[in-house]
């Protein structure tokens, strides 16, 4: 099966991280100030001594100045976690252009997991468990293209709670688009929405007569592209780009929509624009 | 550029059928998308049945059409090389009746012919070029000219000799015309050349086939009718020419009725018969048992209804009128009738005007209007006599003494007897009757008394006999000359049938036409209605007789070293050239159909740094 060709070395000269959010994580232990409490410097609150706290973190200032028995108690340090969910479809690979570009998007975002020091997880398929995300190269091996059918369209996904999530598809599938983002944003930290489609999927042009196959097997029809032709599909891909955009919009999630073929530097750089990258 | 097998060409339909195909199914460029159901909603061309566009000129359809091209080629045995076409044959097929005699094992001398010719034909091989003729009367071309083996196999298949005996010199002539100076001549007979009474044909192979095997067969017949005894009667001659005596079943039916069944012993050689039958039966069929040939054992023979001619004697009370009276005694087929069809008159009565259809024979002194000034004249001879006229038959008027012949006017008359200057006797036109003029005096003349009075007064009425209707025979030979009057004009198409063959005949209230081979019961019809039935048959005791039949060749194939052997489609150029085509344009049309992978990454893999 067809399987990218990353460019690593430019890959990784974009220096990127994942943009985090204002909201306090939730996750193991890291370098993220986490919404529980813990053991990090930043003081949190002061609570009543209970039997069997830890006598290190009595305030005996506090004590002096009250009487009164306190327990310092300071904000946790988490590693954020990232649910990575890729369209591994043969929709992904119906070029060798449009694969290539999504290898390089896949491995920008899992560099940038890897600079955040996330606990990443990759969602390729709806059935099974993710795979984890241990070092930027491990996303290359997933990316086969070859399922029939996008794991976005299972009406369940393994995505944690509180996770910061990144969708990386065309979403050239038949769906609801407010439907289909609640469902991705539902109990997520953040939600960012990249759709990636090659140049001739956003914008065709007219070319005769074809027969166009669909490469995940729903159908084929025999048609006279042309101008006409043409505009009606326009309008209807910018009716789904827009609708995703609205629904992402209504959900608080990020939308991005890139074109295959831009080089890696100008995809992170859209990326940090939309706010889901940051530049290091 | 030539073609062994020309039906192939046929293939080429196979072009047409591809054009349409490309035009009607259009098989457009594949391109693979995804979200298809983007374009779905949009205008879609329809997979079959589509409307009539501009076809697209593709690849595809420049490969399938030449292959289909090459192939149609292929199949009509197109040749390049002038010299792998075989040489034409013409074959002169003996159509004689007695081809068809078989002999003990059931084989006949046509079925030895045809073998030999699909021999010659085998040799020449699947590009050979055949005409085929059979000889008769009426020489015919059944495959050709230049015929593929195919026809001509078709046409050896359906042939079936049947033809009473003929020369073959009108069949050998048109078969030379036909193979020109290039074909070759091969005549098929039962007889040598010498026993069939042809001369040697030059540069023609003569090849005869026959066995001789003894026969029996009926060689002549006749039905006849005697009303005053009320009795038919039936006279056949039959040949026997099995070497002894021989035993055979006649049987005659009428009307699907046995009449007479009788078992004959015929000695060899001819021998005559004659059977008594009821009058008033319809057409009768007489059929000897089976023998060698077939065609001979069977005759069909119609019932003969005499017309009978009605005379009037209105000559005055004297020698001539008793003279007319003993003559008209004699003949057959003649009532009194007044005034019937034919009327003996004085001659002064022929000025008076006569009923339609009644011929006048006016004796005595011709009427003023007819005659001119001058004396009359008695005459002992010479006399000068119209011998083709069928009043004069067998007349000389030898002894005879014409007294009282007066002169008459130019041109009120047609002489057909003289003397000298004088017309004796002399026909004179009146629509579609004719008066007959005696020009003499019947009290002084020895005429009445001599053997030439009777023979003008039956041939009188034998000429007014053959102007009433009716055919003149009831049964013919096969070629012989039917002739038939009819007693009006025709309101609807004549024509006739006869053994399955069936042709209309020209409009006329004459009607004259060959007996028609195979031959049996001969129905003239007007419209949907039976004018007259008459009896056709076969009756040649020349092809009865088939005891010198012999097997024998004579002569050869001309220019034999021209001809070559069986040659298959590899001994062409034109061939290999196509077949090469074809394959070519087959593997290039799979090349440009095949499959495609949806992704071809023109990239090589790079490892990450």
């Amino acid at each position: 099966m067809p399987s990218p060709s990353i460019d690593w070395t430019a890959v990784r000269a974009a220096a990127v991280r994942l943009a985090l959010p204002r909201t306090l994580l939730r996750g193991r232990a890291g370098e993220r100030l986490g919404s529980g409490t813990g053991s990090s410097l930043e003081f949190q609150e002061h609570r009543s001594y209970s039997p069997g706290d830890d006598l290190r973190h009595v305030d005996w200032a506090a004590y002096a100045r009250s009487e009164l028995l306190a327990i310092r108690l300071y904000r946790e340090e988490v590693a954020p976690c990232v649910d990575l969910v890729l369209d591994v479809s043969r929709s992904m690979a119906v070029t060798a252009e449009k694969l290539r570009a999504h290898g390089e998007l896949s491995a920008l975002v899992a560099c940038a997991c890897a600079s955040t020091a996330a606990d990443s997880r990759v969602i390729t398929v709806a059935g099974s468990d993710p795979a984890p995300l241990r070092r930027p190269e491990d996303v290359e091996r997933l990316l086969d293209c070859a399922l029939p059918a996008s794991a976005l369209e299972a009406p369940y996904l393994p995505l944690r709670r509180r996770s910061l999530r990144i969708v990386i598809s065309d979403f050239l599938f038949p769906h609801d688009a407010d439907a289909l983002v609640a469902r991705l944003a539902r109990e997520s930290a953040s939600l960012a929405l990249v759709q990636l489609t090659l140049g001739d999927e956003a914008e065709p042009e007219a070319a005769g007569g074809l027969r166009l196959i669909d490469v995940e097997d729903r159908g084929t029809i025999d048609m006279v592209v042309d101008d006409a032709a043409v505009r009606d599909y326009r309008a209807r891909f910018g009716r789904l780009r827009l609708a995703l955009s609205h629904a992402a919009r209504r959900s608080g999630a990020r939308f991005v929509h890139l074109a295959a073929g831009l080089p890696v530097r100008e995809v992170a750089r859209r990326l940090a624009a939309a706010g889901v990258l940051d530049p290091t | 550029m030539t073609f062994t097998a020309p039906l192939g060409l046929f293939a080429l339909l196979a072009v047409p059928a591809i054009v349409a195909i490309h035009l009607f199914r259009r098989r457009f460029p594949e391109r693979r998308v995804a979200g298809i159901f983007l374009w779905q909603m949009l205008r879609q061309t329809p997979e079959g049945g589509g409307r009539i566009s501009k076809l697209p000129i593709t690849a595809s359809l420049i490969l399938e059409c030449l292959a289909a091209l090459a192939v149609a080629l292929i199949v009509a045995g197109a040749r390049l090389s002038t010299d792998s076409v075989s040489r034409h044959l013409v074959v002169l097929l003996d159509d004689s009746a007695s081809m068809a005699a078989a002999d003990a094992r059931g084989e006949s001398a046509r079925d030895r012919a045809v073998r030999r010719v699909r021999t010659e034909l085998d040799r020449l091989g699947s590009g050979a070029r055949v005409t085929i003729v059979t000889s008769g009367d009426r020489p015919s071309v059944i495959a050709g000219p230049a015929a593929y083996g195919v026809e001509a196999q078709r046409a050896l298949a359906g042939w079936r000799p049947a033809a009473p005996n003929h020369s073959m010199a009108l069949g050998i002539r048109l078969a030379r015309e036909l193979a020109g100076t290039d074909g070759s001549l091969m005549i098929a007979s039962d007889l040598p050349a010498m026993l069939r009474g042809e001369p040697d044909v030059e540069g023609a192979l003569w090849a005869a086939s026959g066995i001789a095997v003894a026969n029996v067969g009926i060689t002549g017949a006749e039905r006849s009718l005697t009303p005053d005894l009320g009795r038919g009667a039936i006279a056949l001659t039959l040949l026997n020419e099995s070497g002894g005596r021989a035993r055979r079943r006649l049987d005659v039916t009428a009307g699907g009725t046995s009449i007479v069944t009788r078992d004959v012993e015929l000695p060899p050689g001819t021998s005559s018969l004659t059977l008594s039958i009821p009058p008033g039966l319809p057409a009768a069929l007489v059929k000897l048992s089976d023998d060698a040939l077939l065609r001979d054992n069977e005759v069909t023979l119609v019932e003969p209804r005499p017309r009978i001619v009605g005379v009037a004697n209105r000559l005055r009370a004297g020698r001539g009128h008793d003279a007319l009276a003993r003559a008209l005694a004699a003949l057959a087929g003649v009532t009194k009738a007044d005034p019937g069809h034919v009327s003996f008159v004085d001659a002064e009565a022929l000025d008076t005007p006569a009923a339609a259809g009644v011929w006048r024979v006016g004796l005595g002194k011709p009427p003023a209007r007819l005659g001119s000034a001058g004396e009359p004249r008695d005459f002992i001879g010479p006399f000068l006599l119209e011998k083709r006229h069928p009043l004069l038959a067998g007349v000389t008027l030898d002894g005879v003494v014409w007294a009282g012949a007066v002169p008459l006017a130019a041109g009120a008359a047609r002489p057909i007897a003289s003397a000298g200057d004088r017309p004796l006797v002399a026909t004179i036109a009146r629509g579609l009757d004719t008066d007959v003029l005696f020009n003499l005096d019947l009290d002084r003349t020895n005429l009445v008394r001599s053997p030439d009075w009777p023979i003008l007064v039956s041939n009188a009425v034998e000429m007014r006999r053959q102007g009433l209707p009716g055919p003149e025979r009831w049964n013919y030979r096969i070629g012989e000359w039917v002739r038939v009057r009819l007693g009006h004009e025709p309101k609807a198409p004549l024509r006739f049938r006869c053994g399955g063959v069936e042709r209309t005949l020209p409009a006329g209230n004459r009607i004259e036409f060959v007996a028609p081979s195979p031959g049996g019961l001969l129905q003239i019809l007007e419209g949907d209605a039976v004018l007259f039935e008459l009896g056709v048959n076969f009756l040649d005791e020349s092809e009865s007789n088939v005891r010198h039949q012999a097997t024998a060749d004579a002569g050869a194939l001309r220019d034999t070293r021209g001809q070559r052997g069986e040659s298959g489609p590899a001994s062409d150029p034109l061939f290999w050239i196509l077949l090469a085509i074809a394959a070519a344009a087959t593997v290039a049309n799979w090349w440009v159909l095949r499959p495609r992978s949806a992704v071809r990454d023109p990239h090589p893999r790079r490892s990450a740094a």
